[in-house]
């Protein structure tokens, strides 16, 4: 039963904050401490008891077993329980210092002790009705919370947009297991991907619903969007939970993508997002969308290594990004509670001031940026030799890596400026020490994640190898990501900082295609909706032709009027022709 | 055993006759034996539960014996869950569907009966009674839409009874010939289903198309669901919530009987599937094109049968289980969100998605129910939808394969399109309009009644599941 123990705080949590709507003051405190338990639970889990089961009956039908069960025998599972059940306390802190209004802190911490429980029961998930579950409240969760501030302006619209690519994912989702379920006879994760007929198809529903969630081309552009949300809310979904579902889910689903077509896809898919993703971080302007843009490059790195069947690979970034983006999310929340708000990074000043703001974010660039000893450098580095037999996707992950080198420097860089007109960064010192401590927490964890490559392999450490030691390819992460920093110094500090941000030429064009994706995603909703009048005059079409019948038919009755017209003679007529033809009729039958 | 079919009807018509005989305080009575029959109707589903089987048939007395026809009504696990499902959204269409309390007298009198008639319906042990029930609970409604709804509610109501006694019409000619072509003439739904192979192969095939088409126009699906749209937005709102939660359950209700009866229909099950698909995607994209919401939602009954008609349609115990938990679902989440409309339209005197705006800032409640009423609608897991549909389509595509999951497609559609509405109208906060008068509490509790039994049926779904032999 120990695995179930994982989600109980938080799901007690949750009922507690509803039923404190009216005295929402130690909402906060209760969801804290919750999730602090789920933490207790996790490593009495990891160092006592590392393949504990859980499992029951829901219902029966047939020969089809509705079981929930849930495991940590997987080490994937269990890193990846550990690293929620380490961000989850994080968050919540966090959330103390940036929600402030007491009024709407029982909603929100409702709906993340739900976010977070499920996405634990999702790591530890060893069925595909668990798994379903988990997924699909993940979704309803996120739209929630991306919606939560719903009386700004873009907030419900950010939100419809996340739930409308989800409930796709989901709808595939529910199809894929659907499909499974009937090929195997019962709900157990699949075993060996024999790539053909109804398994082939079920893959793709997979990797589907994998990129809606995990916000891969071409289901990427809500994750932007979903920056209306609170800031702790993104930092939660783009470290941990949500978007890491999607590749945990191609992870737990590998052997169904056995067949060349499907790593075909996951791996173009892959390239795409991360090419997506570099561009249109270099040229946005909004503090928070330059992260959102550097998670779906993120992501998209580590499916690569998984075209490519490294699962290590995929798990070291895996592990990695979790801390870094985490701590880079948070750094943007605290510089945009000191700016009150504001979230162009044009028009943020003076970051530089608060020193423990500064140096968590310096550790978080540099990590994102590949710098050695760092934990960053190692996912990158891991990710890098996986695919380095293969020399046209090696050059184009050196490239993105030294686009990101130069985009997560920029993002410094720029809100650093002095501006001594400017008194509002001075803000920067009124940070809640609630904000500062998960963030300096993290910047620890950053600078310190990658002993675990370190030490011996056992547990869960068996998740976390590295597969190789190999200079030059350490070199090249190394010097690309200074080759960056110099860049975005030459240009963003000491040269034209409006470079590429502001020009409406070819270049920024092709960079900031994110208008172009939203073209094609409203382009898609009107071809529906036009679709849907045109169906709609067809319905009404139909409803009157059979109005129009139906009176016809009524109306049918009036020709038979001339012959009831009163007139005696024309009765009697009639009669007599009556009395002939019956008498013709029975005189031949008679003869 | 303690009866609780005849505990439930005597209920009921008690509380019709005290409704009757006291006009002022006909929706406090009312909701008071209603409530008292749902009581029934649980504690029978948690007594089954618990002894793992349905109770024994109840039969009260012989009506004409000679032909088989006895009042005895009994419990199917699928008729014992529609009869919970009718009890609980009647009594809420009865306690809450009425915040303007316009002619509460008449409706709750017309709303007592169609429940009497809904649960005799889904109870009943022969066909004989089941037409009777049948023509009660349709003519009821009649009345309901008739004297009760808006503006346009005659012409709406005209064409909703052509449409049904047309069906029923279709339904006595197939139940007469059911009658004269089994071995031992009968009308008792076993005896049927124990001699339905000795029926003629030409007979049964006319036996078949008959009792589909009638069905096919209850439930409703593509051809024939004309007759839906109109008659869900001119009646009062307690009108549509039983119109859509109970009456099309009829027709549902109805075709998983011909599937257990007539040997033959599995093999037009195929062609069922077809049809039942073109229908689910087809009112996916007609129901883009409307603005009212009401309109809206009574196209996703539509949508909602159609997949509950995919799963009868694959003719195996997954599909046809599926499709009767679906059907429970479903009588929860469209009453849930017909509700709601009917609190919007009361709060803010405007159903129209265009112009209504920030339901959220006026009325918090209707705002959320809306959006768990989405949720239930696409079927997000822990809803009791869920639980329908994934059963429905381990049926579907057991049955035809991945062709026969087509109509999920569907489900994206319409949720996205509540979505869009839900953006629209319920939590965009700009230009919002101004409140009239706020919901009672008869509403919010209606709701939270309606949300509880959605997870509670969502949850713990084996108090029914166990009760189906597969």
């Amino acid at each position: 039963m120990l695995p179930i123990l994982v989600v109980v705080p938080l799901l007690a949590a949750a009922v507690l904050a509803l039923l404190l709507r009216n005295n929402p003051e130690p909402v906060k405190y209760i969801a804290l401490l919750a999730s602090l338990a789920s933490l207790a639970i996790v490593a009495y889990i990891t160092v006592y008891n590392p393949s504990a089961t859980a499992s029951f009956d829901w219902f029966n039908l047939g020969s089809y077993q509705f079981i929930v069960s849930v495991s940590t025998a997987s080490t994937y599972q269990l890193l990846l329980l550990i690293i929620v059940a380490i961000i989850t306390p994080l968050i919540f802190l966090y959330s103390i210092g940036f929600m402030d209004v007491p009024s709407e802190q029982p909603r929100y911490y409702f709906e993340m002790c739900v976010f977070a429980a499920s996405m634990m029961l999702f790591a530890m998930s060893t069925s595909l009705i668990t798994l379903l579950i988990a997924w699909e409240m993940l979704g309803i969760t996120s739209y929630l919370l991306i919606g939560f501030w719903y009386d700004r302006e873009h907030a419900p619209t950010a939100a419809r947009k996340a739930i409308t690519t989800i409930i796709i994912g989901d709808v595939a989702l529910l199809l894929a297991v659907v499909i499974l379920a009937t090929a195997q006879g019962g709900f157990q994760y699949p075993v060996a991907g024999a790539g053909t007929g109804v398994l082939f198809l079920a893959g793709i529903l997979m990797l589907i619903a994998a990129f809606t969630k995990s916000a891969q081309f071409p289901f990427h552009e809500w994750l932007s969007d979903a920056m209306e949300g609170p800031t702790p809310v993104s930092a939660f979904l783009h470290s941990s939970t949500m978007v890491k579902a999607g590749v945990f889910l191609v992870i737990l689903m590998l052997p169904l993508f056995n067949t060349t077509y499907l790593l075909y896809l996951i791996l173009v898919v892959g390239m795409a997002s991360v090419i997506i993703g570099v561009t249109n971080a270099l040229v946005s302007r909004h503090i928070k969308k330059i992260l959102a843009y550097s998670t779906i490059e993120d992501l998209g790195l580590m499916l690569i290594p998984l075209a490519f069947g490294q699962v290590y690979a995929a798990l070291a970034l895996f592990f990695v990004q979790a801390f870094y983006k985490a701590l880079l999310f948070m750094s943007a929340g605290s510089i945009i509670k000191a700016n009150k708000g504001e979230e162009d990074i044009f028009k943020i000043f003076n970051t530089g001031q608060s020193k423990v703001v500064f140096i968590t974010a310096l550790i978080g660039t540099l990590s994102i940026a590949g710098f050695f000893p760092l934990s960053g450098f190692f996912g990158k580095y891991a990710v890098g030799s996986a695919v380095s037999s293969n020399v046209a996707v090696y050059a184009i992950l050196v490239l993105a890596e030294l686009g990101t080198s130069v985009y997560i420097f920029r993002w410094l860089f720029l809100p650093m400026r002095k501006n001594p007109q400017h008194e509002i960064g001075a803000g920067a010192n009124s940070v809640p020490l609630t904000m500062i401590i998960p963030a300096i927490v993290l910047a620890v964890l950053v600078l310190f994640a990658a002993i675990v490559f370190a030490l011996p392999h056992s547990g869960v450490l068996d998740a976390l190898v590295l597969q190789s030691t190999n200079t030059t390819e350490a070199l090249v992460v190394n010097a690309v990501a200074a080759a960056g920093l110099i860049i975005a110094y030459l240009v963003y500090v000491k040269g034209n900082r409006f470079y590429l941000s502001m020009n409406n030429s070819h270049i920024f064009a092709a960079l900031n295609n994110n208008a172009i994706t939203n073209g094609i995603y409203l382009a898609i909703c009107s071809m529906f909706l036009h679709v849907g009048k045109i169906m709609g005059m067809l319905d009404s079409d139909f409803d009157y032709t059979t109005y129009r019948l139906s009176y016809n038919i009524i109306n049918s009755g009036k020709l038979a009027k001339p012959l009831i017209n009163g007139q005696t003679n024309n009765y009697v007529i009639g009669f007599v022709i009556g009395v002939l033809v019956l008498a013709a009729a029975v005189l031949y039958v008679v003869i | 055993m303690f009866p609780f079919i005849g505990a439930i009807m005597l209920l009921l018509f008690a509380g019709l006759l005290a409704a009757i005989a006291l006009p002022r305080r006909s929706r406090a009575v009312g909701s008071l034996f209603s409530a008292a029959a749902m009581l029934v109707a649980v504690s029978a589903l948690v007594s089954s539960f618990l002894s793992g089987a349905v109770p024994a048939p109840e039969q009260y007395f012989n009506y004409i014996s000679q032909f088989g026809i006895s009042f005895t009504l009994q419990f199917t696990p699928i008729s014992l869950a529609l009869t919970v499902m009718a009890s609980i959204v009647a009594f809420v269409a009865i306690y809450s569907g009425n915040p303007e309390k316009s002619s509460e007298h008449t409706a709750t009198s017309l709303l007592l009966l169609f429940e009497i008639s809904a649960i005799g319906l889904f109870c009943s042990s022969n066909l004989f009674i089941f037409f009777i029930f049948w023509d009660v609970g349709v003519i009821t409604l009649f009345f309901m839409i008739y004297l009760l709804g808006s503006a346009n509610r005659r012409r709406a109501a005209i064409k909703f009874i052509i449409y049904e006694i047309f069906a029923s019409s279709l339904l006595l000619f197939a139940i007469l010939l059911i009658y004269f072509y089994t071995p031992i003439h009968s009308f008792d739904i076993s005896t049927i289903i124990a001699g339905a192979s000795s029926i003629p192969q030409h007979v049964q095939i006319l036996i078949f198309a008959l009792l589909f088409i009638a069905f096919l126009i209850n439930m409703p699906a593509f051809p024939l669901h004309l007759w839906l749209p109109d008659a869900h937005t001119e009646a009062s709102t307690q009108g549509s919530m039983v119109l859509s939660g109970i009456l099309t359950k009829f027709g549902g209700y109805g075709m998983i009987l011909v599937f257990q009866m007539l040997p033959i229909s599995s093999t037009y099950s195929i062609y069922i599937m077809a049809l039942a698909t073109l229908s689910a995607i087809y009112i996916s994209f007609v129901l883009m094109s409307e603005h009212d919401i009401k309109r809206i939602i009574a196209y996703t009954t539509i949508v909602e049968m159609s997949i509950i008609l995919v799963g009868i349609s694959s003719a195996n115990p997954y599909g046809i289980y599926g499709a009767a938990y679906a059907m429970l679902a479903h009588g929860f989440a469209i009453s849930l969100l017909f509700l709601v409309a009917g609190s919007v339209k009361h709060t803010y005197q405007e159903r129209d998605i265009r112009s209504l705006r920030g339901v959220v800032s006026g009325s918090v409640s209707s705002a959320y129910s809306f959006i768990t009423g989405i949720f239930a609608t696409t079927g997000v897991p822990l809803t009791a939808t869920f639980v329908g549909d994934i059963m429905i389509f381990i049926g579907a595509v057991t049955a035809f394969s991945v062709y026969g999951a087509v109509s999920i497609i569907a489900i994206i559609l319409i949720g996205a399109f509540l979505y869009y509405v839900a953006n629209k109208s319920i939590l965009s906060t700009k230009e919002k309009l101004p409140v009239q008068e706020y919901i009672g509490f008869s509403q919010k509790a209606g709701m939270a009644i309606l949300i509880f039994f959605i997870f509670l049926f969502g949850m713990l779904p084996f108090i029914v599941t166990n009760l189906f032999n597969v």
